[in-house]
């Protein structure tokens, strides 16, 4: 099956005065295809934003090259992004227009007709629990609606690669769980999803396949269950989690991440 | 083979996207947009152009005499293509960027950061034409400035106004902070307000300031607007400086903007 993104050798370096070159990303290559969810997990500072800026085409790369469904982003950027949904970390809502505006405004940009804009939009919005909100400006929306809302524009073009760089951060947990499902919902549709998180549950529950990325480089490339089994195995493990207090549970994703580079997952400077 | 106008409308139509985002909110509040764009030049011309001015009676300027309303209904217009050129580009923009980060997310669709800054541009262009547009229309129905000179002068603000734009937003790529588009502000924008010749010929000052204020693009575009509308003498030297400053502006401020934003 052909790939929807492919990512080869891709390296990313950053000038700085009087000093040599910053490699964020190192040599970086992997690919999602239709239907699958793709996890890049790591800690702050492990390259994932600088990754998702080169891959949506925002930073060029050093070296390397970013293919959306067959289309170089960097030298086809309009027939690449054509196909492509991105939510980045930051909020970047149009503050200017209200919720259902903004969906119909950014519909605009991908050439859509206004009756396709709006019935995506509107289903959009009630999957998202946002349809009552849909003339409220921005600025009254909680943190966790802007977050939903930026999620549902990123996919108002029913794009074919859908990026999502730490979706769920600042989310509730019902809130969470419904993203969840628009994409498992989506992966049926056959959409590919590259998803950016530090969450491990998430990453488990969601990934088919996941890189482990830390200063630039993929450590380890696999489905969750495999890394675990590889770099844990499947004995519970025993934590005394308070004096005296013993818990018992399953090996996960955080162990793998401890053991391939003594670091856990919420640490590490921001990129 | 696709027909000109195809390749044409595709090449802008990102461009247009973006402009029309810029009318969309501009319409939406049009009140405020009304009153940000027209009021400010409109006072300074009742102030100046009718109180001042009936009390100078004429100027003489590049050896033409004109009451004193007539230079300043001119130099008005030129200053509404600085004002809200700069303006809307330096602090809009910045905002923008900064603070709301929407460049980037429209650049994460199939429009491209250099349309982006494109529409942006235009966008701001726009604003300061109208403002000028309307102090052209009003000297055009006083009688003080000629009516087909202040039309042909339309595509000259606009120019204007694309120039001074460019300026603010070069500004705004430049400042770290939003603060600091006040030294621009303060350091350039006003002085080029009031030494370029909107209020008093350029003749009455020092030869060296006359000098430096002739490579000034405020100058520039006050000298064509005069042409164009009051008859004075068309200076090749005026289109020169102000031709050098657009296309410099233009390039400048959309390659700093980029280089801030794309690393």
């Amino acid at each position: 099956m052909t790939a929807s993104l492919e990512v080869k050798n891709l390296t990313k370096s950053y000038q700085r005065k009087g000093q040599p070159p910053f490699v964020a990303v190192k040599d970086l290559s992997f690919e999602v295809r239709p239907g699958e969810i793709f996890g890049l997990l790591g800690p702050n500072g492990a390259g994932k934003s600088t990754t998702i800026n080169c891959l949506t085409g925002f930073y060029p790369p050093t070296h390397g090259e970013v293919l959306i469904e067959g289309f170089n982003i960097h030298r086809d950027p309009k027939k690449a992004k054509q196909h492509l949904g991105v939510c980045s970390q930051e909020d970047t809502l149009d503050t200017d227009f209200d919720v259902l505006d903004q969906m119909l405004r950014y519909g605009t940009f991908y050439r859509m007709n206004h009756f396709e804009i709006v019935k995506r939009a509107r289903l959009l919005l009630e999957t998202l629990g946002l349809m009552e909100k849909s003339n409220e400006l921005i600025e009254n929306l909680s943190g966790g609606m802007r977050r939903k809302l930026q999620v549902a524009r990123a996919l108002i073009s029913n794009p074919k690669v859908l990026v999502l760089d730490e979706p769920t951060t600042g989310l509730d947990p019902d809130a969470r769980r419904t993203l969840w499902q628009l994409l498992t919902e989506n992966r049926k549709q056959g959409m590919a999803t590259l998803l950016s998180t530090h969450y491990m549950e998430e990453a488990e529950r969601l990934c088919d396949r996941i890189a482990i990325l830390f200063e630039g480089k993929v450590l380890d490339l696999d489905s969750p269950e495999n890394l675990i089994k590889k770099y844990i195995g499947t004995e519970i493990i025993e934590e005394e989690i308070r004096p005296g207090v013993i818990w018992k549970r399953n090996p996960n994703l955080e162990d793998v991440f401890l053991k391939l580079t003594g670091k856990s997952l919420s640490s590490g400077d921001s990129e | 083979m696709r027909p000109l106008w195809a390749k044409f409308e595709e090449a802008f139509w990102p461009i247009r996207c973006v402009w029309l985002r810029y009318l969309h909110v501009y319409l939406k509040n049009w009140v405020y947009g009304l009153v940000t764009t027209f009021v400010e030049p409109l006072l300074y011309l009742v102030s100046f152009g009718y109180g001042l001015g009936s009390m100078i009676g004429s100027v003489e300027a590049n050896g033409i005499s004109v009451s004193y309303r007539q230079f300043v209904f001119a130099g008005f217009v030129a200053q509404s293509c600085l004002f809200q050129g700069f303006f809307e580009a330096a602090y809009g923009s910045f905002v923008r960027m900064y603070y709301q980060k929407i460049f980037k997310a429209m650049a994460s669709t199939p429009i491209t950061l250099s349309e982006v800054l494109w529409g942006e541009l235009l966008w701001d262009a726009t604003k300061g034409t109208l403002s000028a547009c309307a102090i052209l229309l009003l000297g055009s129905l006083s009688g003080d400035l000629s009516p087909w000179g202040s039309l042909m002068a339309v595509p000259l603000c606009f120019l204007g106004a694309l120039l001074f734009s460019s300026l603010g937003l070069w500004m705004a790529a430049l400042s770290q902070t939003i603060e600091q588009i006040s030294y621009p502000q303060y350091l350039l924008v006003f002085p080029m307000f009031l030494f370029c010749g909107v209020y008093f010929p350029l003749e009455t000052l020092p030869e060296t300031l006359q000098t430096l204020a002739s490579f000034l693009p405020l100058t520039a575009l006050l000298s064509l607007i005069r042409w164009l509308t009051l008859d004075f003498p068309f200076q090749i030297q005026a289109l020169a400086v102000f031709i050098f400053w657009l296309v410099l502006m233009v390039f400048i401020s959309r390659d700093t903007m980029s280089r801030r934003l794309v690393k």
